[in-house]
């Protein structure tokens, strides 16, 4: 059997055996399954084609299995708070979760927490990356929808609050999902919401494009990958799809007239919480509270197939194949490292801004250097803590100081070697 | 040489020589009189033309227009004014020759008499007031050239009255003027001033390279001041001109001029589309959502890679780039602190107190600031005036505070009438300006705007800010005396003095300096009486406020504008439906601000939900539909839902005040409210009871209240259909509207319950509230009765026995219902379709999906009990039924039962009249037995 191309990774809220599937696409065979947890919704991504993250339902912790070990967690990265919606910027080099009403956003090469971003007024439903991860979009119940710049939002200025480059501020009731087109930050994004409009967006503007309302509110939307259509999940079971471009000028309209209501996918019972077009855009898998996935196909509008589950499913999502999934042998690129829950630790134990940028040039340069700037610092403020002691002689304090120094002195790699030995030197002398 | 001169004499001089007896030559001069004469008469001099209208001189336009030319200065007067007249009598006139009208009148504005000057100002304004300004659009270069022309020109007089020609074209064409200010801006320059020439006076000035200075003209008939006060009063209204045009140009979002009126600035230039599903799916083909098919984006882009135009310098440039309107002010604000600097000093001199001014110092102070203000807006984008802004501080801040700021709170100083009598020539002559009285107060507020806008925001508080806080403190003094005040403010100046307050609160981060503000501005908000505009201008300045708040931690922790936000939902039920404008309004932030959590609104909303939401009086049945519809979303902020709201709301349901959709789109918010929806993300808690929940689906379900039901019970027999042997229920015919919005309601309500989970369960409370509720009924209104069997067979699971109660009861509505569809056929009325489909609808539904009901239907009827009007009825229903294919095998399973029935009808049937609905009925039964019958005997070869 040759390697699928695309896979269907779906979770529900309900399962006990497994906490995510995955199927091939097109004869819908189970493939793998990851056990351990459920999933919440909107909280299932897959970071790097390595690693697959998805959120407890519930709980405030994010599971993380590596892509070939289906039995077994990798690790559990304990949040702050119930995390409400999870997504890997396509690159794998972030990982943006929301957590109540805050987004949080760490830097996956070394696990800081980058930033903390609390512009939403309540809890965030959506998050999303734009294809080159040059920016996202969030998403929550305070009916905003903010897209932000990765770049100005990554910054080591802390005096400076990050800003979201705009505030698409028309719905009027809480957002349900977000879709972001292609082209990066020239993408088109679509927003839906329980005030049964979906909006379609510019990007790179911010402007509005286009509003359609429904009669009953939107659960979730997405576009095909030539964005010829908008496919929009209602809170009655119905799937709604809104043709965005006039592919034929026909003349014809009392042919029109006949296929009437055939725009609509007519088969879900309840909520169709999430859709996914397939990469040829010929396919449409949705998943909805009747604890069943279907695939339909789009030319047709009918339904191919139909999967159950053992909950409302919450994650459902097409995807190319990684290529590690089907080799159980194979190992990651990179270690998943420890990922922190505070705002830059170091910095907070200094409280001086430091000048330095940290550059990650490429994956295998994983070991983390300081820029000489911060060499700097650090040797200054050892030198700076002896001669305080020195002149002062305050001793509880100093002992506090040497020891928080000498730790972090002790964590420097080898190339800090000779200048941990000079420091130590330099502290144990004059006592 | 000379020899040669004389020969050529010689020629010219020849010498005739005359001799007797021969004929004299004749001269070269003479008279050749060989011809004859005759004489021309004209039997009318100057003949009318029929098709040219002449003045009351009989002068065409043609004449006066030649006569424009003539040297007296009379002669052009006279014909300036004939035109006129003629133009009043044959306006027709106007349109033929405005071309050459309005160059031939252009062309006197430099004349030499001022009444020829006076008459062409006359004639231009008579002819602006008639023509549109794209008419004269194409003569306008050939207009302001003379226009500049006779600004610039050497006499004074003429300079003055180019003020009137330029003022015509103020009132008339202030676009047309604005679209080139370059030229006229550099002649208001010269009007006051002179450049100087060379460097010498450059040397001279400090260093600051000022290359105009002021100039007086001794020979001018006012005063240097007066003068100025009119050059500046021009300037102002033309740099406003300009201000205008731009917004024009730009659309509101960019401008911050208007930051009151648009509450959500966000239209940009093209206008997004806005469809309806229903639309799209029946309605006519494709859209075209992206121009260009998304090959380009659109101009509004933010990824810019460099400034769209070059630096340009100076003023010849225009006012088109932030630098060139930096240019001109950097010319002009050195000359209008010069005015003022004389002016104030001249007029120290006739009071003792710096602090009162004489109306001509206030009026020149006012021109110098409204002009200061205009030049900040003249900043063609947003962050150019930004950096205008701190350009303006960084210049001209000393210069402000030493000559603005330091007797600030100016008064009136009331010496007029002296003055007059001094010099009442004087007085008389000086041009009358409309503005020229100008109240202290609007002076105060003007400066305090001007002066505010110098405040840069601080990056971090300090002792940078520290400065400023020392000459901003009159000034928040003023404002918060004049808004606390309690006097009523104009419109204009309440605007000012907001605009003001909204710049020290986002400069100024302190917290106690925000609250001071803010309590003075709610002291006007709190006035009575304010007319609509007031209000709405105070409202939206709060509602910007709080949807800014979130850069600014002073405001957010504002307790006025927490106070205020509080107060708004009171406000709204107050309102009621008087002014349906101001309540959109109000309705905008309240949602904003639920929909950011805001505690103080949401518990003030949670106390007056009730009153907000009353089916009788409240604002959700008197709003028009847009406000019921942001009333409706906003329930889903509501924190908690109580049991009285959700009976209001489960009554404005169903009384039909809110529409159909409207009302389907309530019941799913509370719906996604329950903790039953099943859609949260992260932790909620819910914001009602299941029980509560279930107990309002239910009552949203009968659609009537049960004091409705009582007095339905004891209504006459006039309203309601009589019981009968056919239809054991009396039942009450709901009109046709109420119906079918019952019917739409009662669609919504059974798809809630049909996703709350488990139906077994969800059957079993529906079976419980009917038999406790419904079931000691005897009439009914038969929306009820059609919404409960449509609920009924929409729920029921087949794994559930309904209860015996409740089936008779069901099939007591059934019986009644068929009956009452079988009255409704016979009104043809095409308005009743829908309401017999749905009544048909919901019985076979009920009856196919519930196989008990149809053998307790068929049990009730009994033929015996019928008169002989009603065996024909039975029979209808008996053959309707039968009909049915979904119905066909339960009717055969009851067989035996309708044999009976059938019997009986044959039994008690007698005369020829009913022939025709037995053998109908006998035919449909003899049918469906065939079928079957058929099917049993393939069956049996199988």
């Amino acid at each position: 059997m040759s390697a699928p191309m695309e896979i269907v990774l779906s979770a529900d809220s309900g399962g006990q055996l497994w906490n995510c599937a995955v199927l091939e696409l097109h004869s819908g065979t189970n493939l793998l399954a990851y056990r351990g947890g459920n999933t919440s919704s909107r909280s299932l991504t897959v970071l790097n084609g390595e690693y697959i993250l998805g959120a407890q339902l519930g709980k405030n912790f994010i599971n993380v299995w590596e892509i070939q070990r289906k039995d077994q967690l990798q690790q559990k990265i304990v949040c702050p708070g119930i995390v409400t919606c999870l997504t890997a910027s396509p690159n794998g080099l972030y990982l943006v979760a929301g957590i109540a009403e805050a987004i949080y956003l760490w830097e996956v090469s070394s696990g800081n927490l980058l930033a903390i971003l609390s512009r939403h007024y309540q809890d965030l439903t959506c998050l999303r990356f734009t294809d080159d991860s040059s920016h996202f979009i969030s998403g929550g119940k305070d009916n905003l929808a903010l897209v932000w710049s990765l770049a100005s939002v990554v910054q080591l200025d802390p005096s400076h609050t990050p800003e979201p480059r705009h505030v698409l501020s028309r719905h009027s009731l809480p957002i349900t999902d977000i879709h972001c087109g292609l082209m990066g930050p020239q993408a088109r994004v679509a927003t839906a919401s329980l005030d049964q409009t979906v909006k379609l967006w510019e990007l790179s503007s911010g402007e509005m494009l286009l509003s359609v309302l429904f009669d009953v509110g939107i659960m979730s939307v997405t576009l095909d990958p030539c964005e010829y259509y908008l496919f929009c999940g209602g809170s009655d079971g119905g799937i709604f799809q809104v043709s965005l471009c006039s592919q034929s000028l026909s003349r014809d309209k009392t042919f029109q007239s006949d296929n009437e209501g055939n725009q609509v996918f007519k088969g879900h019972r309840n909520l169709v919480t999430c859709l996914s077009v397939s990469m040829d855009g010929t396919l449409l898998l949705s998943g909805s509270h009747d604890e069943t996935i279907r695939l339909w196909d789009i030319q047709s509008k009918q339904s191919i197939r139909s999967i159950n589950h053992k909950g409302p499913v919450t994650n459902a999502l097409i995807i190319p194949a990684p290529a590690n999934m089907f080799l159980p042998d194979s190992r990651p690129g990179i270690p998943l490292p420890r990922f922190s829950r505070h705002l830059n630790p170091s910095e907070h134990g200094e409280g001086v801004e430091t000048g330095g940028v940290c550059l990650r040039l490429a994956p295998h340069t994983q070991a983390q250097r300081e820029t000489y700037l911060e060499k700097a610092d650090k040797l200054y403020s050892i030198m700076s803590a002896v001669t305080d002691k020195s002149v002062f002689g305050d001793g509880e304090n100093t002992k506090v100081r040497v020891s928080e120094l000498e730790e972090e002195v002790r964590t420097l790699k080898k190339v800090n070697k000779d200048l941990y030995d000079f420091s130590t030197q330099l502290l144990t002398k004059p006592i | 040489m000379t020899k040669c001169k004389k020969k050529k004499r010689q020629d010219d001089f020849q010498k005739v020589k005359l001799k007797v007896g021969k004929t004299k030559p004749k001269a070269g001069n003479a008279t050749n009189i060989n011809f004859r004469t005759k004489g021309i008469n004209l039997t009318e001099q100057l003949k009318k033309d029929a098709n040219a209208p002449t003045t009351h001189r009989k002068l065409n336009i043609k004449d006066l227009l030649s006569q424009l030319h003539h040297y007296s200065g009379t002669v052009k007067q006279g014909a300036l004014v004939g035109l006129r007249e003629l133009l009043t009598l044959h306006p027709s006139e106007l349109d033929q020759h405005l071309s050459s009208l309005l160059s031939e009148a252009a062309a006197v504005f430099t004349d030499k008499d001022p009444n020829v000057r006076m008459s062409a100002t006359r004639l231009l304004r008579f002819i602006a007031q008639s023509v549109p300004a794209e008419r004269t659009s194409p003569f306008f270069p050939l207009l302001s050239a003379h226009l500049s022309c006779a600004m610039t020109h050497i006499e004074t007089g003429i300079q003055e009255d180019a003020l009137k020609v330029l003022d015509v074209l103020l009132d008339h064409y202030p676009a047309l003027l604005a679209a080139r200010p370059a030229l006229l801006l550099t002649n208001f320059l010269e009007l006051i001033s002179h450049r100087s020439t060379g460097g010498g006076a450059r040397k001279g000035q400090e260093g600051k390279g000022r290359s105009w200075a002021l100039s007086v003209n001794p020979n001018r008939n006012v005063t240097g001041q007066q003068w100025r006060l009119t050059v500046l009063f021009r300037l102002g209204r033309f740099l406003q001109a300009v201000v205008e045009e731009r917004r024009g140009e730009e659309g509101v979002a960019c401008v911050s001029g208007d930051m009151f009126s648009v509450l959500n600035g966000q239209g940009g230039a093209n206008a997004p589309l806005e469809l309806n599903w229903e639309e799209l799916t029946y309605g006519k083909g494709g859209f075209q959502v992206f121009e260009h098919s998304g090959a380009m984006p659109t101009p509004h882009s933010t990824f810019k890679l460099r400034p769209e135009t070059e630096p340009g310098a100076g003023v010849s440039e225009g006012l088109g780039t932030g630098e060139a309107v930096r240019g001109f002010a950097s010319t002009l604000v050195p000359l209008l602190l010069d005015v003022w600097v004389e002016a104030s000093a001249s007029d120290r001199s006739k009071t003792d107190s710096a602090h009162l001014l004489t109306p001509d110092a206030m009026s020149l102070m006012y021109q110098v600031l409204s002009i200061l203000q205009l030049l900040r807006k003249l900043a063609p984008q947003r962050e150019h005036q930004d950096t205008l802004d701190a350009w303006f501080r960084s210049e001209y801040l000393g210069d402000f505070k030493q000559h603005f700021m330091k007797n600030f709170p100016y008064g009136n100083l009331d010496t007029p009438k002296q003055r007059r009598k001094t010099d009442p020539k004087r007085s008389k002559q000086a041009p009358t300006i409309p503005g020229q009285t100008v109240e202290p107060l609007a002076l105060n507020v003007l400066l305090c705007q001007v002066m505010v806008s110098m405040v840069t925001l601080s990056q971090g508080e300090g002792p940078a800010q520290e400065p400023d806080a020392e000459w901003l403190m009159p000034l928040r003094g003023f404002v918060q005396e004049t808004m606390s005040s309690g006097a009523k403010l104009s419109q204009r100046h309440l605007h000012t003095l907001l605009e003001t307050v909204w710049r020290m609160v986002t400069t100024q981060r302190s917290r106690a300096v925000t609250e001071d503000l803010l309590q003075a501005v709610y002291v006007q908000y709190q006035q009575m009486n304010l007319n609509l505009q007031t209000r709405t201008l105070l409202l939206s300045f709060y509602s910007r406020l709080y949807l800014q708040e979130h850069n600014h931690t002073h405001i957010a922790r504002s307790r006025v504008l927490s106070r205020w936000l509080a107060a708004l939902p009171l406000q709204l039920s107050q309102l009621g439906h008087r002014n349906p404008a101001l309540s959109d309004r109000l309705l905008l932030s309240i949602q904003a601000a639920a929909s950011r959590g805001n505690k103080a609104l949401l518990n003030s909303l949670r106390t007056h939900a009730c009153k907000l939401y009353d089916p009788q009086e409240g604002s959700v049945v008197l709003l028009p539909a847009e406000s019921q519809q942001r009333l409706v979303q906003l329930l889903y902020f509501l924190p908690v839902m109580s049991q009285g709201l959700l009976a209001n709301l489960s009554r404005c349901c169903t009384a039909g005040r809110v529409s159909a959709g409207l009302a389907a789109s309530l019941i799913r918010i509370i719906h996604l409210r329950s903790s039953l929806s099943g859609w949260s993300v992260g932790s909620q808690d819910a914001t009602l009871r299941d029980v509560d929940y279930i107990s309002f689906l239910f009552s949203t379900l009968t659609g009537f209240s049960s004091d409705e039901l009582a007095t339905l019970q004891e209504a006459g027999d006039e309203s309601v259909l009589p019981p009968s042997p056919l239809s054991p229920l009396s039942l009450y015919p709901t009109p046709l509207e109420q119906f079918t919005h019952h019917w739409d309601v009662v669609e919504e309500v059974c798809h809630c319950l049909e996703t709350l989970g488990s139906r077994s369960q969800c059957f079993d409370v529906l079976q419980n509230g009917i038999c406790k509720n419904l079931m000691g009924l005897a009439v009914v209104p038969d929306s009820m009765a059609a919404g409960l069997l449509r609920a009924v067979a929409r729920l029921l699971d087949l794994s559930f026995l309904p209860s015996e109660p409740l089936l008779r009861f069901l099939s007591r509505c059934c019986l009644s219902l068929l009956s009452l569809l079988l009255t409704l056929q016979q009104d043809t009325a095409s308005e009743n379709n829908h309401k017999r489909e749905a009544v048909w609808g919901a019985c076979v539904a009920a009856l196919s999906s519930v196989p008990r009901l149809l053998r307790l239907v068929l049990q009730s009827l009994q033929v015996r009990d019928l008169c002989e009007e009603e065996l024909p009825q039975l029979a209808q229903i008996l053959s309707l039924l039968l009909q049915h294919t979904a119905l066909c095998n339960q009717m055969l399973a009851n067989a035996t039962l309708l044999q009976r029935i059938i019997q009986d009808l044959t039994r008690y049937c007698r005369g020829e009249s009913k022939e025709q609905w037995m053998t109908d009925l006998l035919y449909c039964y003899s049918v469906t037995m065939a079928t079957h019958h058929g099917n049993l005997g393939l069956r049996d070869i199988y």
